[in-house]
C-alpha cells in the first residue's frame, strides 16, 4: 500500500470520527430518556450479578434479583427483601411491581409482636413510591397505590384524594402492555371513596354519578361484560347508598327500592312518612337529583358521647411492668366504633428525608392501636417490652392520644353522628379540626381527643399516669404543628 | 469478489467449531427454559421473560464474537495458512475484510437462530400472539456484535488472541458504561471532564445499543424509536468502518 493511499485512508479516518462523535451527540439525549432515573448499583450487588450491569444488562439483573425476592418473600425473610427491592430499583426504574411491593413491606410487613405496624417507616414507603411515581409519570400504578396508602394506613383523606386524582389522570397498560388505555375505572371508584371520607359527599356523588354515565352505555354495549357489570352495580350502589345516608341520617330510614324510582323516607320510630317528605329521583333523566323537601337533619339535639379513662375517681391507664400499658376507659358510639391510641415521644416527628431510604431514627417511639368497643367498653393490654427496637422510649416524656374520628368509624355509627361528627357531642374532649378547604365543601371534623403528657418514669412503672397528666388539645396540636414533617405536606392538597 | 470467497470460507470453518456451536445450543437452551425462571416473579413474568431472553442473546452473541474475532486472523497465521493465500493475488485488505465479513456471517447465523427461538417463546407465553418490536433488540445486539466484532479484529492484527480478549472485553465493559461517561462530562473537576468526554465520544459507546429498556417497559418514554435505531445503526457501521481502516493500516506493515 503507497504512502498517499495511507494518508488517504488516515484522512478518512478522521473524517468518520468527526461523524462518529456527531453521531453520539444525537444519540445521547436519547439514551438519557431510556436511561431515567436508574442508577449504577455497582455498590452492594453481589458478585454473581454485578457483571450483568457493565455488559448493559440492567433489566435482566434487575429482574433476577426479584426473581430472589420472590423466594425470600415466601420464606417470609422481609428483612432481606428490602435491599433488593433498593438495587431493582436502581437497575430498572420502571418495575412498578417492585416500588409497589416494596413500599407495602414497608408500611405493612414491618411489626411488633402484636402485628402492630412499625410506624417510623411509613415515610419511607411513600418516599419509595413517589420515587417510583416519579419514574413512571405516564401510568397510574404507583400513584393508584400511593392513594391506597394515604387512604387505607395513613388516614389522610387530603394526599390519598391527590394521588387518586393524579392516578385518574393517568394511563393504564392495554394488553400490549402499551399505556395506551384510560385508567381503569376502580381508581376513580377510590377517589370517590377518598372524598367520602373527607365528608364531602357531594362531591364522591358527583364521581359516582360520571362513573355511571360512562359505564352504562358500555355495559348495555357488552351485556356479558361481567366485570364491567360488577363495577356498574358497586357504582350504582354506592351512589344509592349515599344519598340514601344524605337523607336518612339521624332518625328516619329509608324504604329503599333500588329498581323503583323514588326512595321515600320515613319515620324510624312511627313506621309513618316523614311529614317532611323527601324523595331523591334516581331517574336518570332528573340525575338522582332529590326532589322535595329534604328534612332537617338531626343534629338539633346531638348525640351526648361518654368518652373517659376515668372509673370511681381514678385513672384507669395502668403500667404494671415496665412497657406494658393496661389501658380501659368508656365510649357509648356503639358497638363496633373504635378508639385509637397512640403513644409517641414527645418531639416524635416524622423523617423529614427528601429521598428514600431504609434508615430510620431507631432511638425514635411511637405506638398506634385501634381498640374496639364492646358493650360501650373498650379495653387492652399493651405490651411493649418485647419489641425493644420499635419501642426503645428513650425519650424522658411522652404523649398518650386517645382519640375517636368520625371520619374513620365504621358507617352505621357515622349514621347515628354524621360524616363529621355534627351529631356528636362531648364538652369536655370534643375537639374540632378546622376544614383546610371549606371552598370545596370540606366541612370541619368533630372529634374527641384526649390527650396525657406522661414521663419514662410512668411508662416504666415507677409512678402512675393521672389526670393531673391531661393536657388541653390546643395545646397538643400547638406542640405537633411546630413539629410537623416537610414530608406530610409534600403533596398537594385536595383540588389543587 | 475475492473477500466473499474468503468470507465464505471462514463462515465454514467458523461453523464447523465446536466450541461456537456449543456455546448457541446452551443460549438456545436458557431462552426455552426462560419461562420456567418468569413464573416465579407473577406480575412481572414478562418483563423477567423479555429482559432474560435479550441477555442469553446479547452474552452468548458478546462470547461468540469475541472468541470468533480474536481468533480469525491469528490462527492463519499460526497455522501458516496465511502464506497460501497472501501467495495468491490477494490484497492485505482483502484478507482482513473477508476475516471480518466471514465472522460477521457467523454471528448473523447465531444471532438470528437464538432471536427466532426467542421470539417463538414468547409467542407461546404470551398467548400466542408475536413480539415483533423485541427483533428491535435482536437487531441492535448484531449491530453491537459487528462493532464488537470489528474491534476484535482491529486487535488481532498486532495482539496475541489472549492479549485480545482481555482488551476487547475490557473496552466493551468501559464502552457500556457510556451513561456514566456522558454525566461526567459535566463534572467540575476539569480533568475528570477531558477523560470522560475522551472516553465517551472516542471510545466505542456499546452502551448506545441498549434498548432493553424500552422494549421491556413499553411505558418508558422515547421520543422517536426510529431514529434511534437508525442512528445507532450508522454509528455502528461507521465505527466498524474507521477500525476495519487501522485494521488494514496495521496489518499492511505487518510482518507476516
Amino acid at each position: 500500500m503507497g504512502s498517499s493511499t495511507r494518508n488517504m485512508l488516515k484522512g478518512i479516518i478522521a473524517v468518520l470520527f468527526v461523524v462518529i462523535i456527531f453521531t453520539q451527540t444525537q444519540l445521547d439525549p436519547q439514551i438519557r430518556e431510556i436511561h431515567k432515573g436508574e442508577k449504577t448499583a455497582f455498590q452492594g450487588l453481589s458478585n454473581e450479578f454485578i457483571l450483568g450491569p457493565m455488559l448493559g444488562l440492567q433489566e435482566a439483573v434487575a429482574g433476577a434479583l426479584w426473581v430472589r425476592a420472590d423466594e425470600f418473600f415466601h420464606e417470609g425473610d422481609y428483612d432481606a427483601i428490602l435491599p433488593i427491592v433498593r438495587m431493582v430499583t436502581w437497575l430498572d426504574p420502571h418495575q412498578l411491581d417492585v416500588y409497589i411491593t416494596g413500599a407495602w413491606h414497608l408500611a405493612y410487613n414491618f411489626t411488633d409482636s402484636n402485628e402492630r405496624s412499625d410506624r417510623r417507616y411509613i415515610p419511607a414507603s411513600q418516599k419509595l413510591l413517589e420515587e417510583g411515581d416519579a419514574n413512571n409519570t405516564r401510568v397510574y400504578d404507583i400513584a393508584f397505590e400511593l392513594g391506597w396508602q394515604n387512604n387505607d394506613k395513613i388516614k389522610d383523606f387530603d394526599r390519598s384524594e391527590f394521588w387518586f386524582r393524579t392516578a385518574s389522570t393517568r394511563k393504564g397498560s392495554s394488553k400490549g402492555g402499551e399505556p395506551t388505555e384510560p385508567a381503569p375505572l376502580h381508581v376513580r371508584h377510590m377517589l370517590a371513596h377518598s372524598m367520602e371520607k373527607q365528608g364531602r359527599i357531594e362531591a364522591a356523588n358527583e364521581v359516582w354519578r360520571s362513573l355511571l354515565a360512562e359505564t352504562e352505555p358500555k355495559l348495555k354495549a357488552s351485556p356479558n361484560d361481567f366485570s364491567l357489570k360488577s363495577l356498574h352495580d358497586s357504582e350504582r350502589h354506592n351512589l344509592n347508598l349515599n344519598l340514601e345516608r344524605m337523607f336518612s341520617r339521624y332518625t328516619h330510614r329509608i324504604n329503599f327500592d333500588v329498581e323503583g324510582k323514588t326512595t321515600r323516607s320515613v319515620n324510624q320510630v312511627t313506621g309513618e312518612p316523614s311529614p317532611n317528605t323527601s324523595f331523591l329521583s334516581l331517574d336518570p333523566a332528573k340525575d338522582g337529583a332529590p326532589v322535595g323537601q329534604p328534612r332537617p337533619a338531626a343534629t338539633a339535639i346531638p348525640w351526648k358521647a361518654s368518652f373517659d379513662t376515668v372509673r370511681n375517681g381514678h385513672t384507669t391507664i395502668l403500667f404494671p411492668q415496665p412497657r406494658v400499658m393496661d389501658i380501659k376507659g368508656i365510649f357509648n358510639m356503639g358497638d363496633g366504633s373504635r378508639v385509637s391510641v397512640k403513644l409517641h415521644d414527645d418531639n416524635y416527628k416524622e423523617s423529614s428525608s427528601q429521598s428514600f431510604t431504609f434508615d430510620i431514627d431507631q432511638s425514635q417511639t411511637i405506638m398506634m392501636d385501634s381498640l374496639s368497643v364492646r358493650g360501650a367498653q373498650w379495653a387492652r393490654k399493651i405490651d411493649m417490652s418485647k419489641d425493644p427496637k420499635m419501642y426503645s422510649f428513650s425519650r424522658p416524656a411522652y404523649y398518650l392520644v386517645l382519640s375517636f374520628d368520625p371520619r374513620t368509624t365504621a358507617p352505621f355509627i357515622q349514621d347515628r353522628i354524621g360524616w363529621s361528627g355534627e351529631g356528636m357531642s362531648n364538652p369536655k374532649y370534643e375537639w374540632i379540626v378546622k376544614s383546610n378547604h371549606p371552598e370545596l365543601g370540606k366541612k370541619d371534623n368533630k372529634i374527641i381527643r384526649k390527650v396525657y403528657r406522661i414521663t419514662r418514669e410512668q411508662i416504666m412503672g415507677t409512678k402512675p399516669v393521672s389526670e393531673a397528666d391531661v393536657i388541653p388539645n390546643d395545646l397538643y396540636d400547638k406542640i405537633q404543628a411546630e413539629q410537623t414533617s416537610p414530608s406530610t405536606s409534600a403533596a398537594k392538597p385536595a383540588g389543587e | 469478489m475475492v473477500t466473499m470467497a474468503i468470507a465464505k470460507q471462514t463462515l465454514e470453518d467458523m461453523l464447523r467449531r465446536k466450541i461456537l456451536l456449543i456455546l448457541l445450543i446452551v443460549a438456545v437452551g436458557m431462552i426455552a427454559l426462560g419461562p420456567s425462571v418468569g413464573f416465579l416473579s407473577p406480575r412481572e413474568s414478562s418483563a423477567v421473560l423479555r429482559s432474560l431472553g435479550l441477555a442469553v442473546i446479547l452474552i452468548a452473541g458478546l462470547l461468540i464474537t469475541i472468541l470468533a474475532g480474536i481468533q480469525v486472523i491469528p490462527t492463519e497465521i499460526e497455522r501458516r495458512t496465511i502464506y497460501t493465500v497472501l501467495s495468491k493475488p490477494v490484497q492485505r485488505f482483502e484478507f482482513v475484510l473477508g476475516k471480518f465479513l466471514g465472522g460477521l456471517f457467523t454471528v448473523f447465523v447465531m444471532i438470528t437462530a437464538m432471536g427466532i427461538v426467542f421470539l417463538g417463546v414468547l409467542y407461546f407465553q404470551e398467548g400466542h400472539k408475536f413480539a415483533p418490536e423485541m427483533m428491535k433488540g435482536v437487531v441492535m445486539t448484531f449491530f453491537q456484535m459487528m462493532l464488537l466484532g470489528a474491534m476484535a479484529i482491529f486487535f488481532s492484527t498486532f495482539a496475541t488472541p489472549v492479549v485480545n480478549f482481555f482488551m476487547s472485553f475490557s473496552i466493551f465493559i468501559v464502552g457500556n458504561m457510556s451513561s456514566v461517561t456522558e454525566s461526567l462530562t459535566s463534572n467540575k473537576n476539569p480533568a475528570t471532564k477531558v477523560l470522560a468526554t475522551f472516553l465517551h465520544y472516542l471510545l466505542p459507546n456499546f452502551g448506545n445499543f441498549n434498548i432493553q429498556n424500552k422494549l421491556i417497559h413499553p411505558e418508558v418514554k422515547l421520543t422517536n424509536e426510529n431514529v434511534f435505531i437508525t442512528q445507532n445503526i450508522v454509528y455502528s457501521l461507521i465505527y466498524s468502518a474507521v477500525l476495519l481502516i487501522l485494521a488494514i493500516l496495521v496489518f499492511d506493515r505487518r510482518e507476516v
